[in-house]
């Protein structure tokens, strides 16, 4: 029916990602407000056992393209696909993860469709009637909120972790088999296959105590510092991507969007500023510090306990008494 | 293997950015322009490709006169040419539109972007415009291989330590991953040099865009605030030694 709401599955080795939950919920809300359906969309081949864990969780309907030249189609082709069926349906809204794969493909769902993309979302709304999302702008230090024009079509591209993931529920809902030709779309690039990052030699999604560092540090030189701190604490040390990418710290540390997510009982974030980037992959922790400089530091928005000062004197301090503590406790 | 890189110049540090009257843009004073960081990385790949496969790289930018900046510092850099579309327009759509239309006039293989710029944070320019012209993409690639003439295969990250290997034909459009390779230095003396090089400017009507299609439509921007916090972070306070101790204890109870 036309102006539905279609939410894009994310899945992969045959279990659906916890953002899609998240999506359906959102999108849940939406559709009861607007009064119009929820439609899950899901791509890919011998897609049973995602169609069976979708089943109860909010959508009306299932709409399944199952093709296996779906296997080898790069973000062109599933953009075609994915705009065809919003075509098809009529659909008003199409709602994504904004990860990895959402921002390839929400601009390019959007220009098929010449609609507008608003990705990066962290809220989604209905306010005074208009559909509203709230977006982080001038790194992370701002948001902003935008409104959709009344009835206006859209792409909105979500951050994990702004909605609950929706219950599930006993209601079956019906599902449809769309047939689009996927191997006669034009296309100048396939995927020719997927891999898993090696493992390195330290798991830091295991750890009970992640110390955290991020640009802050300043130099590579002084990682040792909080690499201390997470020995005397008896945690690993990880860090944000910026360290990663000047190369101070091996992928394997990196917790974030494009690196791990971590649920450690404490998180201490020294000298990060906190882009939604690594917020995404840490403020699930059951006790979240954050040390930093600058109070207006948008980690000091998801910490539980926070000291606005200079790492390098509270670092040292902090290492310097967990080990007496330490060593009052054996001695 | 002649290469665009798209440069974006964005603010340092922007204080009070207010909604304009139109709703369809943020107004600010910033008075520092620098290259937008995702992009640099993109300009660093292209040099490694350069040296290694030859071809010409060009790096264009679109925004008004204080942008220029940016594109010296890609020819410091190493870039050859340099483009500027006198442009200032916040909205995506509009700005892939405009760059299309800009990347129609220029010969290349490749264009390399970042994944995003740290004003909008939006993440669209780049796949948007290669969705115009019809170009294959990949977003946030962390390794290019040339493979042949018409040819390249790229890495490319998925989230959560997950890759997947896509092959290309070119031209084709990338979004670069930070820390594809390492950022190099420029010396100030070559970035004076630079300033002495031409750059090259489009305006609007040189590309044939006018009118409609250059506003944005569709929504408003409603306000701009700082982030809503989801709790309030209780600070410590005092000397080091009673912030240590403090957190000392907190971490010690949180076990």
């Amino acid at each position: 029916m036309a102006g539905d709401i279609l939410v894009l599955v994310e899945h992969a080795d045959g279990k659906v990602d916890t953002v899609t939950f998240q999506l359906l919920a959102a999108g849940r809300k939406l559709a009861d407000y607007l009064n119009v359906k929820l439609v899950a969309l899901a791509l890919g081949h011998r897609l049973d056992d995602i169609i069976a864990s979708l089943q109860g969780r909010g959508m009306d309907k299932i709409v399944a393209v199952n093709d296996a030249a779906l296997t080898q189609a790069a973000g062109e082709v599933q953009a075609q696909v994915i705009a065809a069926i919003v075509r098809q349906s009529e659909a008003r809204l199409v709602l994504l993860g904004y990860n990895l794969v959402g921002m390839e493909l929400a601009p390019a769902i959007a220009v098929q469709l010449g609609v507008n993309a608003l990705t990066n979302c962290v809220g989604l709304k209905i306010d005074g009637g208009a559909i509203v999302v709230a977006k982080p702008v001038f790194d992370s230090t701002l948001h902003a909120e935008i409104a959709l024009d009344d009835g206006e079509a859209a792409v909105i591209a979500l951050q994990k972790g702004s909605f609950a993931p929706i219950e599930a529920a006993s209601a079956q809902a019906p599902v449809t088999f769309a047939s689009v030709d996927v191997a006669a779309l034009p296309s100048h690039s396939r995927i020719l296959r997927l891999a898993e990052e090696p493992a390195g030699d330290v798991d830091i999604t295991k750890a009970e105590i992640v110390v955290s560092v991020g640009r802050g540090i300043g130099t590579a030189e002084k990682i040792p510092l909080i690499a201390e701190l997470a020995d005397a604490l008896g945690g690993v040390l990880a860090c944000s991507r910026p360290v990663v990418d000047v190369g101070w710290l091996p992928r394997e540390r990196q917790v974030g969007a494009s690196g791990r997510t971590v649920t450690p009982k404490i998180y201490i974030a020294c000298g990060i500023s906190g882009a939604i980037q690594h917020l995404i992959g840490m403020r699930d922790a059951n006790r979240i510090i954050a040390i930093n400089k600058d109070a207006d530091a948008p980690i000091f928005g998801v910490a539980h306990l926070g000291v606005v000062g200079d790492l390098f004197e509270i670092v040292p301090a902090l290492t310097q008494a967990a080990k007496e503590a330490k060593a009052a406790k054996s001695g | 293997m002649n290469i665009i890189v798209c440069c974006k110049s964005v603010p340092g540090l922007v204080t009070n950015p207010k909604v304009s009257a139109d709703g369809k843009s943020l107004e600010y004073q910033s008075q520092l322009l620098a290259i937008n960081e995702c992009d640099e990385y993109a300009l660093e790949e292209a040099l490694v490709l350069k040296k290694a496969h030859g071809g010409q790289i060009t790096v264009l930018s679109m925004g008004g006169i204080k942008s220029q900046d940016v594109l010296y510092y890609g020819l410091a850099k190493g870039a050859d040419k340099a483009v500027r579309v006198d442009c200032e327009n916040q909205d995506s759509q509009v700005a892939s539109k405009v760059l299309a239309a800009a990347l129609k006039k220029i010969e290349f293989d490749l264009v390399l972007t970042g994944t995003q710029a740290r004003d909008t944070l939006s993440g669209q320019v780049g796949i948007a415009a290669a969705s115009r012209l019809g170009l294959p993409f990949a977003y946030s690639v962390v390794a290019v291989e040339v493979q042949g003439d018409r040819t390249i295969k790229v890495s490319k990250e998925l989230g959560g330590g997950r890759h997947a290997e896509v092959e290309l034909g070119l031209p084709a459009l990338l979004c670069i991953q930070t820390g594809i390779q390492p950022l190099t230095f420029v010396p100030p003396a070559r970035r004076i040099r630079a300033r002495q090089q031409a750059v090259q400017s489009f305006s609007l009507a040189d590309l044939g865009l006018s009118g409609d299609e250059l506003s944005a439509k569709g929504y408003r921007i409603r306000s701009v605030h700082p982030p809503e916090r989801s709790h309030q972070v209780s600070l410590i306070t005092g000397s080091v030694q009673e912030i240590a101790s403090a957190l000392l204890e907190k971490i010690q109870e949180s076990r």
